[in-house]
């Protein structure tokens, strides 16, 4: 085996590093779980926005989504974190900053929201109005209706593809290291840079993302498929 | 109990409805007859506001169901909460059963007696076992509705409405979406309900049910009432011509 090829393959330096790089994994972790939990809310109201009966409201929505499905992440991200402080701090008159992982947060929640609410919206679409009119009648009031009746089966008729989703959005959450968020390839190119030896730490944070989305991805799929099947025909 | 006064329906230019009138009596089961377009489901889905009628008003216990105050003059239209309020008495089963498919049947039967009426868990499981006895189906409390024949999920769709205990029960063609295998089933609970006392409010195509259990039947025509009166009457003496077609094509 040639020198360069041993030198890809050589996993020993990522050992080496596990707890410094299982830190940063941590901090990828951290950041998807608040960006979804954002894209889930903006996505959510987005979607009622454009299902909503005054065309003011749906305009509003269909906005939302527009720009922010069309933002590049990476785009997203440096903008969020670089320029948008500025703005505000024009309008508040003073020094203004983010924390790089509020930056990340903020403008991966809010791409992945466009997204979001595109899904939400065909859940709430495949609904009968049967089922609806069947609540109303019973004088069952609106919002109870949206959490009751529209939103468990929005839930799982929309599982699947925002699981493809989730992984996107973890998969996204690689990028935040350009702001300095302390994540896995933050640490990498940390001790990349002290070690002067790239290759096997890259080689190391490819597999353990791709071990990663795979064992997660199909885990949450068989969990979804089962829990769909009990109320499919 | 229900009075339904000079109601009009209009879907931009077409008018549904054009001026209906009439009343139900506490325990009394009214059939409405007529052909498709006659007006009769539109009727019927303006009793529990699911349409709002153009013009005229519906009383329901005396209690307008259309403006606020119909006796001191009131005539702004009710709030969405006064509306509910009324629509708990007025349950309603539909051609399509609309049963929530994420929850179990006694889920669908409790929800609204919980929700709605403010019942604890208990005393809803209780009530909706005891509704899901009306319509045979207690055995299947805990399946869901996917597992269930259209008969069967039409019959929990009684039990739901039951459960609100509600002053009338509407039918809007409830046996419309069966084969007819298990049209009789439905039908079965529906004559048992009738026997029980229930009011009722039937939209149907079933003629031996119209004749055997009505003690009123009513035959729209355009939007109107053509002919109303005794089962006996409509059936074995029609006035109007167009009942007497109607009567020969659809009863055997």
């Amino acid at each position: 085996m040639s020198e360069s090829l041993r030198e890809i393959l050589d996993l020993q330096l990522f050992w080496e590093f596990r707890t410094v790089l299982l830190r940063g994994l941590a901090v990828n972790f951290y950041v998807f779980i608040a960006a979804a939990v954002l894209a889930l809310s903006l996505g959510l109201g987005a979607a009622l926005l454009r299902n909503s009966r005054a065309a003011p409201l749906r305009w509003l929505g269909t906005l939302h989504v527009e720009i922010f499905r069309n933002a590049p992440d990476y785009v997203m991200v440096v903008w969020v974190h670089f320029v948008l402080p500025l703005l505000i701090g024009v309008v508040l008159h003073s020094r203004f900053e983010f924390n790089p992982f509020v930056s990340a947060m903020i403008a991966l929640g809010f791409v992945y929201s466009g997204y979001f609410a595109e899904t939400f919206r065909a859940g709430i679409e495949a609904i009968p109005a049967g089922h609806l009119e069947a609540a109303r009648s019973l004088g069952i009031g609106e919002g109870l209706i949206l959490r009751r009746i529209i939103l468990p089966q929005v839930v799982r008729s929309m599982l699947p593809e925002s699981i493809n989703q989730f992984i996107s959005l973890f998969k996204a959450t690689t990028i935040v290291s350009l702001i300095a968020v302390p994540d896995l390839m933050y640490q990498v190119s940390m001790i990349t840079q002290q070690q002067m030896r790239p290759l096997p730490l890259y080689t190391g944070a490819a597999i353990t993302y791709f071990v990663i989305v795979l064992v997660a991805g199909s885990s949450l799929r068989v969990l979804a498929d089962r829990w769909r099947a009990r109320i499919r025909a | 109990m229900i009075r339904v006064v000079d109601v009009h329906k209009r879907f931009g230019t077409l008018e549904v409805l054009k001026g209906v009138s009439f009343d139900v009596h506490r325990g009394s089961v009214v059939s409405m007859i007529g052909a498709s377009g006659s007006g009769k489901s539109t009727l019927l889905r303006c009793i529990n506001h699911l349409e709002v009628p153009s013009a005229g008003d519906i009383f329901v216990d005396g209690e307008s169901l259309c403006f606020r105050g119909a006796a001191d003059g009131d005539r702004r239209p009710r709030s969405l909460a006064e509306i509910n309020r009324i629509r708990r008495d007025l349950g309603i089963v539909f051609q399509q059963f609309n049963l929530w498919p994420h929850m179990t049947v006694l889920g669908n039967v409790t929800e609204a007696p919980q929700r709605v009426r403010g019942m604890s868990r208990k005393a809803a499981i209780e009530l909706g076992e005891a509704c899901l006895d009306r319509v045979h189906l207690r055995d299947k409390a805990h399946e869901y509705p996917a597992r269930l024949s259209g008969g069967q999920q039409q019959r929990v769709a009684i039990a739901r409405a039951l459960a609100m205990q509600p002053k009338v029960m509407l039918f809007d063609e409830p046996t419309s979406s069966l084969d007819p295998e298990l049209t009789d089933e439905v039908l079965a609970v529906m004559r048992e309900l009738a026997e029980d006392g229930t009011t009722m409010i039937v939209v149907t195509h079933e003629m031996g049910f119209a004749r055997d259990v009505s003690d009123q039947v009513m035959f729209l025509h355009n939007g109107l009432i053509e002919e109303e009166g005794p089962p006996a009457q409509l059936f074995g003496a029609p006035r109007s011509e167009r009942l007497r077609q109607f009567v020969s094509k659809h009863v055997a």
